[in-house]
């Protein structure tokens, strides 16, 4: 079972969309594969905003667009001939959000190890990740996903695309 | 009606020149109109400006028009007062540019947050007459680390083996306040080494200026601990070495893996200037470098890595 459940780490963003491109290429038309395009709410900092209303929109026009683009990501997946009912999406709020509904939520300290935690507990073989091809300097300062990934994982495949 | 500026000070500071005095302020949205002899209140007290503060690096002084050292005139007692002055603008770090954003409601949380902590700047919020979130500091009794460094005069090796155990043994404290905060989901967010006094009573390490902010995803505490790193470097050299400071046949030894991953021109292995600093500290560096190929993500781990070198050290 295990080794047929996907796990898409998806931010919405060009590198993620490229990791759901792959994702769909290597097992549309393939045996039966379960797929998640997983994304963790990453709420602006509430600091940077002069207040809190300005903030709070700013979050639910982050989410509105999140939540656009995990459908736009299913509709990649379903376009290559993957079954509708084997591929869900994924949103999981974050606990620092204004807007917060669900009881589960993301501590925010690192997407690579929600993204971890959420393979491990759905039981995923495989977790993609796509990456942006950072310099050394940006890795140091603004971390990687990705890298973080890959050393953190254990006991499942990560599909790196760059 | 209430008093004037002139009433007040001759009754609260009769010492004050009578032909300095200014206005009375509650409101201090206006911060660039507010000077030298003026009073701001809030609340019931009064604070008598005396000067708009400056930050001195590299031998200029770059005015806070936002930042009053003030008098508090019902104590005697010096403040500072930070008035609320929100600016973005983008801060150049080696090749990168990163956004900083100034917000002063995270320094008033910061500050709510650490009170009584020797370890940290101490302050209060109050609110003026316009809502604008005040910050009124203690000034910290201290000198800046970095200066009474660069006072020093005695050889290098002399201060590693004499000075340098006990520096970094406060150092490393100082780095469990920082992972304190973070541990608390809070950045300092201008870990810098002018941002951290010594104490004149106790020798501790002080925390000052928590009020700059900057949203990394991945890495939100990555520049806390570039800071970090920064001030290790120049605390082990006793300064900091450049490319462009050391003797010709030192440069020969230097390779750019050897220079900072930031700063292709900062020494950050100074082993090899300094041959006796022990593996276990040298390496702390080298993670730092553009040499390294993992770096720190976690404060604790460089507290970690830094309390094997200070072992090192008494070995």
């Amino acid at each position: 079972m295990r080794d047929t459940k996907i796990l898409i780490a998806f931010d919405g963003s060009d590198n993620s969309l490229r990791a759901v491109s792959y994702t769909a290429a290597m097992i549309g038309g393939g045996q039966k594969r379960l797929v998640t395009v997983a994304a963790i709410e990453r709420p602006p900092d509430r600091d940077l905003f002069p207040d809190d209303l300005s903030w709070k929109a700013e979050c639910a026009r982050r989410v509105d667009a999140m939540r656009a683009s995990l459908l736009d990501a299913k509709a990649m997946l379903v376009a290559v001939g993957i079954p509708d009912d084997w591929v869900e999406t994924r949103f999981v709020e974050s606990c620092r959000s204004p807007l917060r509904e669900s009881m589960e939520c993301s501590i925010g300290t690192s997407i690579a190890l929600e993204i971890l935690r959420l393979a491990e507990e759905g039981g995923f073989g495989t977790v993609v990740v796509g990456r942006r091809g950072v310099s050394k300097q940006e890795e140091f300062l603004f971390g990687s996903v990705s890298t973080k990934i890959i050393h953190a994982a254990k006991g499942l495949a990560v599909w790196v695309v760059a | 009606m209430p008093p004037s500026a002139r009433e007040l000070l001759a009754r609260l500071a009769p010492d004050f020149p009578a032909r300095h005095v200014g206005e009375i302020y509650t409101d201090t949205t206006e911060f660039m109109s507010i000077s030298a002899g003026d009073v701001i209140k809030l609340g019931e007290r009064h604070f008598l400006v005396l000067r708009d503060e400056a930050e001195r690096r590299f031998g200029l002084e770059d005015p806070k028009f936002w930042v009053k050292r003030c008098r508090n005139l019902e104590t005697g007692g010096r403040n500072l007062l930070k008035l609320v002055f929100h600016e973005s603008f983008p801060m150049t770090i080696g090749s990168m540019v990163v956004t900083c954003t100034r917000s002063p409601r995270k320094e008033s949380r910061i500050l709510d947050l650490v009170r009584g902590d020797p370890r940290f700047m101490q302050g209060e919020t109050v609110l003026d007459t316009a809502g604008n979130p005040v910050r009124i500091l203690e000034v910290v009794a201290g000198k800046r680390l970095d200066e009474k460094i660069e006072a020093l005069e005695m050889p290098h090796q002399d201060y590693f083996h004499t000075l340098f155990p006990d520096v970094l043994a406060r150092f490393i404290e100082a780095c469990e306040a920082i992972a304190w905060l973070h541990e608390r989901n809070e950045k300092h967010g201008d870990v810098r080494r002018d941002h951290l006094y010594v104490s004149y009573d106790t020798g501790r390490y002080v925390w000052i200026d928590f009020d700059y902010t900057f949203d990394f995803q991945e890495s939100p505490f990555g520049l806390d601990l570039f800071g970090l790193g920064n001030i290790i470097q120049f605390l082990v050299g006793m300064g900091q070495h450049t490319t462009q400071s050391i003797t010709p046949a030192q440069r020969e030894l230097i390779e750019p893996e050897d220079c900072s991953i930031m700063f292709a021109n900062r020494i950050v292995n100074l082993k090899k200037l300094f041959p006796y600093i022990p593996d276990a500290l040298n390496n702390v560096l080298l993670r730092f470098s553009l040499g390294a190929n993992v770096f720190y993500d976690a404060t604790r781990d460089l507290i970690r890595d830094l309390t094997k070198a200070h072992d090192a050290l008494d070995a």
